[in-house]
């Protein structure tokens, strides 16, 4: 889903960094008062594990390999703010040092899978997992759910994004200059790839890993530590 | 003192892969895929010593100028100039004593996958009409797709082939230009010139030390699944083996949390306050200047020229 230089218009892509300028700028700030020093640390080792989550091959089914992007994961766990900066640090890296995505389309990729993936997949997985214990296995479909729909949900807006290319960008004679085909070919396609391939593996992933940590460490979920946080903060109220 | 012996640089890229064994489950892709990291990186380190023209540059000289060639790129819509800057990448890529063809193949090796897929069916008469060029079948009246309906004759149009080259050599200028600046200016320098495009100070240093440890993470899942693979006599079933990886992914998940805790108490004790403070080790000479002005005024000739305003 990286999408290389080329295939975007200037007009889309310097509107994804319109966009994306105040979004990094927002999640910096909120970043830095609530993590303080630790926020250098943190982010890199979450960058760098953003970075190496696709280096994991997983086996599927006809003895082939795939791997998972991870948005949703560490949107669950280390919260969807901190999930944008690691992310998209991770995408940087991946763009100035393998040509794995463009320059210019770095705004776009950080939309789709460094906001738009954490985002929807921390928000699926609180409304899902309610109130329930943090080992039940409600919270693991959660999850599943929450890798999965991510995953389609950025794929539905790469897919956008592509589509929109010839309405803004094609010559006098009508012949397109980017991204040549149109919507009703470019999201049917990202979606229908996503929703039946990449998603499941997504979702597979996501509940393996979530599961995995219920079973050694809930304490480092931001969910969790949201919720410690309050509580202290009440009974120091009270006290 | 470091001795002038120490201090060469072994130019030539190293297979330092040696995993040659037999069909590859996932344990060996993985195993293949870290051994594949780690020479890219080794090899794009040994180019950024050398001592060629882009490598002798200013990084941040050198990072608005490719900057600006590979914005100037993505808006010109004329081939002509696409493929001259394509080449200009190419005499780079020989001025800096990187192999073209290394170079060449090193771009061209990702490109056909996505670029291709692309723009393989751009050339027929489906999606972009205009003149035939070579009948390719004939359907007949009514034929359709699924959803969408075809056209009677199928063909490969001139303007579909156009559009085609220009969308592909566009890509590859664009990822050359990339590549080109990877390749000659060390990481560690490459990130801290980030500043001058405007990256705050505390993601530089993010930057900075991601790079540093995704090696540390790539060296502890290479050792996992070579544990791995060291112990296994027979696979198991996929689901065993599945849940297998994700309680590897999420062990690296808690210990790269775990190991942020301890980084982070390491740099308190030795006085990080939160405040990043960064070297500055540039110096930006006449020449630097001048390649960037060249690089900059380059682009703008080139985009003026393709959207003939300016005319040659």
């Amino acid at each position: 889903m990286h999408i290389p230089d080329g295939y975007l218009g200037p007009y889309t892509y310097i509107a994804m960094w319109i966009i994306m300028i105040p979004i990094w700028y927002y999640a910096g700030k909120k970043l830095s008062t609530e993590l303080r020093s630790k926020q250098v640390p943190l982010l890199a080792l979450a960058a760098a594990f953003s970075f190496v989550i696709m280096m994991f091959n997983v086996p599927i089914p006809g003895g082939s390999t795939g791997h998972a992007v991870g948005g949703a994961i560490i949107g669950i766990v280390l919260g969807p703010w901190a999930a944008i900066i690691a992310i998209s640090v991770a995408l940087v890296l991946q763009a100035l040092m393998f040509g794995d995505g463009g320059i210019t389309a770095i705004a776009a990729n950080c939309f789709n899978m460094a906001v738009v993936m954490p985002f929807v997949a921390y928000y699926v997985y609180r409304a899902i997992s309610a109130n329930t214990e943090i080992t039940s296995s409600r919270r693991v479909i959660a999850s599943a759910v929450a890798g999965w729909l991510s995953l389609t949900t950025a794929a539905a807006f790469t897919g956008f994004e592509f589509g929109i290319q010839p309405l803004l960008h094609h010559t006098a004679e009508g012949v397109p200059l980017y991204m040549p085909y149109s919507l009703n070919v470019t999201v049917p396609a990202m979606i229908l790839e996503h929703v039946l391939g990449f998603g499941i593996l997504e979702a597979l992933v996501t509940a393996l890993i979530f599961a995995y940590i219920q079973r050694t460490d809930t304490t480092i979920l931001y969910g969790e530590k949201i919720a410690a946080q309050k509580k202290s903060k009440k009974s120091a109220t009270i006290a | 003192m470091i001795p002038d012996w120490m201090k060469d640089v072994d130019a030539s890229p190293c297979k330092c892969s040696a995993t040659r064994h037999g069909k590859k489950g996932f344990v060996g892709k993985t195993i293949d895929g870290i051994f594949g990291f780690l020479e890219e990186a080794f090899v794009s380190e040994t180019y950024s010593k050398k001592n060629g023209l882009l490598q002798s540059l200013d990084a941040r000289a050198k990072l608005v100028s490719i900057l600006a060639v590979i914005f100037a790129t993505s808006m010109i819509g004329d081939l002509r100039i696409l493929i001259f800057v394509y080449l200009l990448t190419l005499l780079f890529s020989f001025l800096s004593q990187i192999p073209v063809l290394f170079f060449i193949k090193r771009v061209w090796l990702f490109i056909p996958v996505f670029a291709g897929i692309i723009a393989l069916p751009m050339i027929f008469n489906i999606f972009i009409p205009g003149d035939p060029l070579l009948p390719v079948l004939t359907l007949g009246p009514g034929a359709h797709l699924g959803p969408f309906s075809l056209p009677e004759d199928i063909y490969i149009t001139s303007q579909g082939v156009n559009a085609a080259i220009i969308f592909t050599v566009r890509v590859a200028a664009c990822v050359s230009a990339v590549v080109l600046l990877f390749l000659t200016t060390p990481q560690q320098i490459l990130f801290k010139s980030l500043r001058t495009v405007g990256v705050p100070k505390i993601y530089v240093l993010t930057l900075e030390m991601a790079y540093r440890y995704i090696f540390l993470l790539m060296d502890l899942i290479r050792e996992m699944y070579i544990a791995k693979k060291a112990r296994t006599i027979r696979a198991r079933g996929m689901l065993e083996e599945q849940k297998w990886v994700g309680g590897r992914m999420g062990y690296t998940l808690i210990r790269s949390i775990d190991m942020s805790e301890k980084v982070h108490m390491a740099m308190m004790s030795r006085g990080f306050s939160g405040e990043v403070k960064i070297m500055q080790e540039f110096k930006m000479q006449s020449r630097d200047y001048a390649a960037g002005a060249m690089a900059i005024s380059l682009g703008v000739v080139l985009v003026l020229i393709s959207h003939g305003v300016l005319r040659v």
